[in-house]
């Protein structure tokens, strides 16, 4: 691939994402996704945290001392925090179940907080009650090994990981939803060429690779803009509200979600623009992209299930490896705790492979078909390449 | 810049089969530089299959391509200017965008394409509608965008399918006007055609295929020439060409028309009997020498092909 064929390909893909950026649809959906996450990020925080000072039960001991050990818990944490001292345990225990206490220090024993967190996850109680948990074992006593940090208890048994199901969910939705829709915005692209006839105009300077691949890079160009803004939205309004969003696991799966996203954009958008050059009608376009989509749809109705429902079945595990569903149950099954982020890498390895063969495939149908007009083509008749082009 | 003499754009012995038909079959011709060259055969003949295949947008089973006496590659087809017979554009790009991303795509640079856009534009009595969309303009208009879109990198070669199909008689004298500017720049012209007439006018040369092979070549006074020759005579009161009944040997009445007999001739030498013949007959109101009509050449060149199959 030579500077001359990039320079060519390159104007190509210019001329895409201009045009799409110029479109008023392009800039209502980027808006709208834009509120959305604003409005998931920061309604929950707003309601759930207020600014209030986290209330701290102490029992036992030496009031003075563990009320300083929970106020330096306060500083290190950057939150405010007030002891309030029991002198019996059962009427802390009975505060903090109804709420009115967020945590409670039993002196020498233990820190009580209403929920454990899921694993892997965490939220400012637990993050309080933790760093009381550290500071209380910690250097204050002159012993020569440093005692273990205090358990942290929860009175009631962690729950299922809720919000990086949520987070998940969130993330599959997302990457269903710009897959295929850029994927038929790269079909309609390839029809209004073929219909409009001016592919042959172009056909003249250009070759059907440099096409194709302009146009999947300029309508990814302005696909990942619109996700870098729903991404930076979500980073500014969770640091903004201090939402517990960015501390817990949840982070890790926009991050998986953000990378499969790209991976099956890359995926599917040659297989999108080759269906487009099968046709010659935007009418036929549902016809040849419902079965290219197909595997995305098919693992994105399974993917709710697996979400809130328990342990995944087999079977979606093995979606997760097979590339054309990888990218949604890969995420989802991250996203709910069952793949770990090794199983996440070499699903994502098959991807890519994938990637470059659909590539060459789709490349080579596009080529046999796109100056083909009338009739659909057939699949098998433009990989034999039996063309009257 | 084209006015480099001898850009001659040569095919030789191309060959392009679609199954059990054989588009191109062994054609061979040349385009000389500086002159508007016509390509000429009915429908399916191959035309379109040539103009594609120097385009590089129809690839060949087998034969070469070279322009100005080097094959043509990605790199030379930059220098080259293309008018397909479907024509095409984006619908919802505005005018100049489209003919400067055409430019664009040739190697010019963004300034270059926009000078030179607007310019051709401009020549074509477009420069008001610069900023519209395609789809708002008349189709004549739209005809004018897609020859503007194929002369904004001002090509060493113009290769236009049926360019003249679909304008008006003001839209055919400018399209000449401009083939005939850019010929006379140097620039190697090659159109296809089904308006002979037309070419006859306009053209210096052209070629004949059917086919897929070449039926006839050369320049148009010299086809209109060849053959045998005719006679065109018409003698005073003789509405019936009754005079034409003693006509010498080596010459045949072709047709009667009004008055007017056609005669064809063996040899030119026997013009002088038939006009005695016709001096016998009463006053020689006209007597001259036929050109052929293309159109004429074209059938007469079609029914050889046939015969020869």
């Amino acid at each position: 691939m030579s500077r001359g064929w990039w320079a060519l390909t390159l104007l190509v893909a210019r001329r895409e994402w201009r045009e799409r950026l110029a479109a008023r649809s392009y800039r209502i959906s980027t808006a709208i996704l834009v509120v959305a996450v604003g409005a998931a990020v920061v309604i929950p925080a707003v309601i759930g945290a207020g600014n209030s000072a986290s209330k701290v039960g102490v029992v036992g001991g030496d009031p003075a001392a563990l009320a300083g050990t929970v106020r330096q818990a306060g500083a290190v944490l950057h939150a405010k925090v007030s002891p309030i001292v029991f002198a019996d345990l059962g009427a802390a225990r009975a505060k903090l179940r109804n709420g009115d206490l967020d945590a409670v220090y039993v002196a020498g024993r233990e820190v009580l907080i209403e929920q454990q967190p899921a694993k892997g996850d965490s939220n400012a109680r637990s993050q309080l009650a933790g760093a009381i948990a550290q500071l209380a074992a910690g250097p204050s006593r002159a012993t020569t090994a440093p005692a273990p940090a205090l358990a942290v208890h929860g009175l009631k048994p962690p729950p299922t990981p809720l919000s990086t199901r949520i987070a998940g969910l969130a993330v599959v939705v997302l990457i269903y939803l710009l897959v295929f829709i850029y994927g038929q915005r790269i079909t309609s692209g390839v029809v209004e060429e073929k219909s409009s006839r001016v592919v042959e105009v172009l056909l003249g300077s250009v070759r059907p690779s440099q096409l194709l691949t302009g146009k999947v890079l300029g309508m990814g160009v302005t696909a990942f803009l619109q996700v870098a803004a729903v991404l930076a939205t979500f980073l500014v309004a969770a640091a903004a509200t201090g939402s517990e969003l960015l501390h817990g696991a949840a982070v890790g799966v926009v991050l998986v979600g953000a990378m499969w996203l790209v991976l099956g954009y890359a995926l599917y958008c040659t297989a999108f623009a080759a269906a487009g050059a099968l046709i010659t009608r935007e009418s036929d376009a549902s016809n040849v992209t419902f079965p290219v989509a197909l595997p995305l749809l098919l693992s994105y109705v399974l993917s709710f299930g697996v979400i809130f429902g328990g342990s995944p079945p087999t079977f979606f595990k093995v979606l997760a490896y097979i590339p054309p569903t990888a990218p949604i149950a890969s995420t989802t099954l991250y996203a709910i705790g069952a793949a770990s982020i090794g199983d996440v890498l070499v699903s994502a390895a098959l991807c890519l492979l994938a990637t470059g063969l659909t590539a060459r495939v789709a490349a080579r149908i596009y080529e046999r078909s796109i100056l083909r007009t009338g009739a659909r083509v057939r699949v098998r008749e433009a990989l034999r390449g039996d063309t009257s082009a | 810049m084209p006015g480099s003499v001898g850009a001659v754009l040569e095919l030789d012995d191309l060959h392009r089969r679609y199954g059990e038909v054989a588009a191109l079959d062994g054609l061979t011709f040349t385009v000389p530089a500086g002159k508007v060259f016509g390509f000429l055969g009915p429908n399916g003949a191959g035309k379109t299959t040539a103009m594609r295949a120097v385009l590089g947008v129809t690839a060949l089973d087998s034969g070469s391509i070279r322009f100005a006496g080097r094959p043509v590659d990605p790199v030379a087809r930059r220098r080259f200017g293309y008018m397909p017979e479907e024509r095409g554009l984006y619908p919802g790009m505005k005018v100049l965008d489209q003919v400067e991303y055409f430019g664009r795509l040739h190697s010019m640079d963004a300034a270059a394409a926009e000078r030179s856009g607007r310019a051709i534009l401009e020549r074509l009595g477009l420069a008001d509608r610069v900023e519209s969309k395609v789809e708002e303009l008349s189709l004549g208009n739209q005809q004018r965008v897609q020859l503007a879109a194929a002369l904004v990198h001002d090509p060493e070669l113009l290769v236009l399918d049926e360019p003249f199909s679909g304008l008006d008689p003001v839209g055919i004298d400018e399209l000449s006007a401009v083939l005939g500017e850019r010929a006379r720049d140097g620039v190697t012209v090659l159109f296809s055609s089904h308006q002979l007439d037309l070419v006859e006018h306009l053209c210096e040369e052209v070629a004949i295929i059917d086919h897929g092979y070449l039926v006839a070549h050369g320049s148009v006074d010299d086809l209109a020439r060849g053959g045998r020759p005719h006679l065109a005579v018409r003698v005073a009161g003789d509405r019936e060409g009754r005079w034409a009944s003693t006509l010498p040997p080596g010459a045949r009445v072709k047709s009667i028309d009004g008055g007017t007999v056609a005669v064809a001739l063996d040899d030119a030498a026997c013009a002088d009997a038939v006009l005695d013949a016709a001096r016998a007959g009463g006053m020689v109101e006209h007597f001259a020498f036929e050109r052929r009509r293309l159109s004429e050449v074209f059938r007469e060149s079609m029914g050889r092909a046939g015969a020869e199959r």
